[in-house]
């Protein structure tokens, strides 16, 4: 069972809808108990850094969930926002911490020549391929104008190119996320969840 | 390298999907369910699906129905139509909506579109821009009566950090004889958010003066796909001969 992190940060039907395709058994939930009984956890989420932490401590699920995932060690994906907030600092709107698990910020894209928001699919380089070996095609979808920015150069699993290097995927110990939407990425995205989840 | 994108735009009544003439005598062109899981099939970039009848007739867009249209998509939709509070955007991006699409509320309330761009963030908000070209000056289409030029609604909608704008010239729209290129042109150079070109489009050679001479990296279309035997898929084929970056 996948537990998907239900912290009214959006989006999260469609989280859903792609594991049900997949034939992977999950719950959306903000419970504890239910997020204790499950085997990974997700989560997802659009809008701001800041939000998105405060909704998470107004559940008291920034403890909750760094204890499921540092301590009990779960499989953990985080998508989009639910990346970011993996950074020790946002900046959006204002500086702020994060649940600081990957050591690193989240700052705006900036001084390139191509419009922001960051949108639409863009082609990843992958450098840690545990779960991009069976990819159809290398495209995803994004959409952001954060970019997270790791202090360890190691825990970058791909990047895009969009007038510079962004990173698209984290992978740490247990802790995989992308900045990228799999659940919006049709078949490419599917495939990253798919082998991410395989056995969980 | 970022792909442009090919997007179908699918707007309906309430219940099936229509196609207009310059913005006006819509025609029934089928079940937007249906239409909807033929795109997915045929692997599209993003799908638009708009109520355009939503706001004049007073009325919220049907949940229910756009529920079961974003059920069949694995690549993000925009939904838009008569999208006036938080609420309704919270509603449409429970059942799985990546972006909503709002036009008569940010002609008259900016304030709302301030608060709407703090609480989801830039990305999640578009904003239908319907031009229609009054003497040489370009005006925002509506049916309040407001005198708006294009220039004045663009930077107001930029200073409240919206993620998008869906540019649709209303004197092309469904006549198939191609886009208004100055248009496009003149409206990429004064934003610096991205834009989803669309209104005219209706052979192969539109698309590509549409991406060869102007900046835009998206279009969306609705005649050519209901018209003609053409598909999104023709379209990037021919974008590819131009080296012009497609997902395919």
């Amino acid at each position: 069972m996948v537990a998907i992190i239900d912290y009214g940060m959006g989006n999260i039907a469609s989280v859903q809808k792609a594991l049900t395709f997949l034939n992977i058994q999950s719950t959306v939930t903000s419970d504890f108990k239910e997020i204790e009984k499950s085997k990974s956890i997700i989560l997802p989420g659009v809008g701001s850094f800041l939000q998105g932490m405060k909704n998470l401590r107004a559940k008291n699920l920034d403890q909750f969930l760094t204890e499921q995932v540092l301590q009990k060690r779960k499989k953990f994906l985080g998508i989009c926002l639910g990346m970011q907030l993996l950074a020790d600092r946002g900046k959006e709107p204002h500086a702020n911490p994060g649940l600081g698990w990957i050591k690193g910020s989240v700052i705006k894209i900036e001084n390139i020549p191509f419009r922001i928001p960051h949108m639409g699919w863009n082609s990843i380089d992958v450098k840690i391929d545990s779960y991009y070996k069976e990819i159809p095609r290398r495209d995803f979808y994004f959409i952001h104008s954060f970019h997270f920015v790791p202090e360890d150069k190691h825990v970058i699993a791909a990047t895009t190119n969009y007038g510079i290097n962004i990173v698209a995927s984290i992978q740490q110990d247990n802790i995989f996320a992308t900045q990228f939407h799999p659940e919006k990425s049709q078949e490419a995205g599917l495939s990253v969840l798919k082998t991410f989840f395989r056995n969980a | 390298m970022l792909k442009v994108r090919i997007i179908p735009i699918l707007t309906f009544n309430g219940f099936g999907l229509v196609k207009t003439k310059n913005f006006s005598n819509p025609r029934m062109v089928g079940n937007p369910v249906q239409a909807a899981r033929v795109y997915n099939s045929r692997g599209v970039d993003e799908l638009v699906f708009l109520d355009i009848f939503a706001t004049e007739q007073k009325r919220k867009i049907n949940f229910k129905l756009v529920g079961e249209v974003i059920k069949e998509c694995y690549m993000p939709v925009a939904i838009g139509g008569g999208i006036g509070t938080i609420d309704d955007i919270n509603s449409l991006l429970k059942i799985g909506a990546d972006k909503v699409v709002i036009k008569t509320k940010a002609l008259t309330d900016i304030a709302f579109i301030k608060e709407a761009v703090a609480f989801f963030g830039s990305q999640c908000i578009t904003i239908a821009v319907d031009v229609k070209k009054e003497g040489n000056v370009y005006k925002i289409y509506n049916k309040l009566g407001l005198d708006l030029t294009l220039d004045d609604f663009t930077k107001k909608m930029e200073d409240c950090e919206v993620g998008e704008f869906v540019l649709t010239s209303v004197d092309n729209d469904g006549l198939m004889n191609g886009f208004d290129i100055e248009l496009v042109d003149c409206f990429m150079s004064a934003t610096k958010i991205p834009v989803i070109a669309a209104g005219g489009g209706g052979e192969m050679i539109h698309y590509k003066n549409l991406f060869t001479k102007t900046k835009v990296e998206a279009v969306g279309s609705a005649s050519i796909f209901h018209f003609t035997q053409f598909t999104p898929m023709d379209i990037k084929n021919e974008l590819l001969k131009h080296n012009i970056p497609v997902r395919v």
